[in-house]
């Protein structure tokens, strides 16, 4: 059996969930809106980063992207459909790799435009205090930012196949995201940074100073995220459906 | 592919032994009633066929090969598990759509078997909107999408209306005849009784029998006749002078116990004895059914040959 016609089934199945492409689209109004209203808003600040400034749409959005990944695998543990879909791809690791991937395609091709969206809506409101922004940290800021959410989508993937339970995952994520790395945030220093969330947003941020760089940062999250994934693959492959 | 083989299948879950130890086929060209008490482990043999559960030991295998190692597997078997495996937000013809495109089944399959199961008139409305029947419907298309010669449900009559059990009845006597193996499991016996050639019970996951439905019932109920006469004196007599024993019944039938209806004509008939009812009554597979599962504990299951 290959990979194509198992792909092809989960995109069928991502498309056909009304709910799945309604969140994306969730996901650009959203992250466009907070990043709008953050281009109006004080820039007072001395920290005051521009690029961040500009992308800041993207932590309320996340929780979009989040949502995709988890309702895309958690429609699998109702009444009996993990069953049926593993009766027709009895490959179970093969079966979530397809469902990994159908899951990733959408948010990487929404996930750049969006930032780009954000970014153009924020600009507009800060005007003079964006203008020290090089294009290759704009392009940085939109290409990090689309890796950055598939990512998150992919690590909420993982942990709604490894819990078997899309509020389980959405119950640990959220608060996780909103929460605890604020609450966390710079009490214990450097350990924080390699949150799977901190890491890898050091790429919305023009200046950095962490241990941390853009793509290293985004390095961390993506191993939190593949080291999520193989742990729900494991489980779905060790378990009775 | 066109039969399943089970051989000294057991499964266990913690401490308990869903499945014992067991050994039967099914094999193409008949319908195999699968009965048994809820609980006694048709579920889980038909998961440990699939290979969605993994066996404790023994295996189940179809034409000789475990179902994970199959090829697009849709196309050698189709199963109905759960009506409710469709998600309820998708139209019934997405959901067959999807699941035929993951083993390259055509899309066009999908509006035959939707035709085919009579949802044709609904198969662009959300799966929510069902009731539990043509659900039911839904999960009988959903394993003939690959056109399978193993067809195996799990209680397909479920929220079936009476229109939809003789449907279904005739759809079986129709795969099989096509040369198919179907297995159904159920634990309506007159329904049951209606489609299948061949049984297969279980009983707290072990098996209890294994045979033709016709010898099932004979080996376990009695011939039985049922006459009516305008005079009993006569009958009795003439039936006390073959031997058999005549018991009177309140709405004015009797009833010859260990008869054939052959040998109580040619006597009664022989005796001159007016006849107004003359038939046999059937033993049902209800009643051979029960017989089997009260003496369960000392019966031991001896696979047979069909």
């Amino acid at each position: 059996m290959s990979f194509a016609p198992v792909l092809h089934s989960e995109w069928l199945k991502i498309r056909t969930l009304r709910s799945l492409p309604g969140t994306l689209l969730a996901l650009f109004a959203a992250t466009t809106a907070f990043s709008a209203i953050a281009g109006v808003s004080e820039t007072s600040d001395p920290e005051f980063d521009p690029l961040f400034m500009a992308l800041s749409g993207v932590m309320p959005g996340q929780i979009a992207a989040i949502s995709f990944g988890a309702t895309a695998v958690s429609s699998e543990f109702h009444g009996g459909a993990l069953r049926l879909s593993l009766a027709a791809v009895p490959r179970r690791g093969r079966w979530f790799a397809a469902k990994a991937t159908a899951i990733a395609l959408p948010v990487l091709a929404v996930g750049p435009v969006t930032a780009l969206a954000a970014l153009v809506a924020a600009r507009a409101g800060l005007g003079d205090a964006a203008n020290g922004l090089t294009p290759g940290e704009q392009v940085r800021g939109v290409v990090g930012c689309g890796i950055y959410l598939t990512l998150m989508a992919l690590l909420a993937a993982g942990l709604t196949a490894l819990l078997r339970s899309g509020v389980g995952a959405l119950s640990v994520l959220i608060p996780f995201v909103l929460v605890v790395s604020f609450v966390v945030g710079d009490t214990v220093g450097g350990a924080t940074d390699f949150l799977p969330d901190r890491a890898g947003q050091v790429v919305l941020y023009e200046t950095y100073d962490g241990s941390l760089g853009p793509w290293s940062g985004l390095a961390v999250t993506a191993l939190w995220t593949a080291a999520v994934l193989l742990a729900g693959a494991w489980s779905l492959r060790h378990r009775d459906a | 592919m066109t039969s399943i083989e089970v051989r000294n299948l057991t499964k266990e879950y913690g401490t308990r032994r869903a499945v014992d130890d067991l050994t039967f086929d099914v094999l193409p060209g008949r319908v195999t009633g699968f009965l048994g008490p809820n609980g006694a482990g048709k579920s889980t043999t038909m998961r440990l066929v699939l290979g969605l559960d993994r066996p404790t030991s023994g295996s189940a295998t179809l034409g000789g090969h475990a179902y994970a190692t199959l090829r697009e597997p849709l196309r050698h078997v189709g199963a109905l598990l759960d009506a409710h495996a469709a998600h309820g937000s998708r139209t019934a013809r997405d959901h067959l759509r999807t699941l035929a495109a993951s083993n390259r089944v055509p899309q066009r399959r999908a509006d035959e078997v939707l035709e085919e199961t009579g949802l044709a008139a609904v198969a662009r409305r959300r799966v929510r909107t069902y009731s539990l029947g043509m659900r039911q419907r839904l999960g009988i298309a959903a394993a003939l999408l690959g056109d399978p010669g193993v067809v195996m449900l799990d209680e397909p009559s479920n929220g079936l209306d009476p229109e939809g059990i003789i449907w279904i009845r005739q759809l079986l006597r129709r795969l099989a005849g096509e040369g198919r193996a179907v297995l159904v499991s159920s634990h309506l016996m007159n329904e049951t009784a209606s489609f299948a050639d061949h049984l297969v019970v279980l009983g707290r996951g072990r098996l209890l029998a294994d045979t033709p439905m016709r010898e099932f019932i004979h080996a376990r109920v009695r011939p039985r006749v049922r006459i009516r006469t305008t005079d009993p004196a006569a009958l009795t007599s003439a039936l006390a002078r073959g031997g058999h024993d005549a018991v009177e019944h309140e709405a004015g039938h009797w009833t010859v116990e260990h008869a054939r209806v052959d040998d109580i004509g040619r006597l009664v008939s022989a005796a001159g004895v007016p006849v107004l009812e003359l038939s046999s009554e059937e033993a049902t597979l209800e009643q051979a059914y029960l017989d089997l599962t009260s003496t369960e504990t000392e019966f031991t299951a001896q696979p047979q040959e069909a």
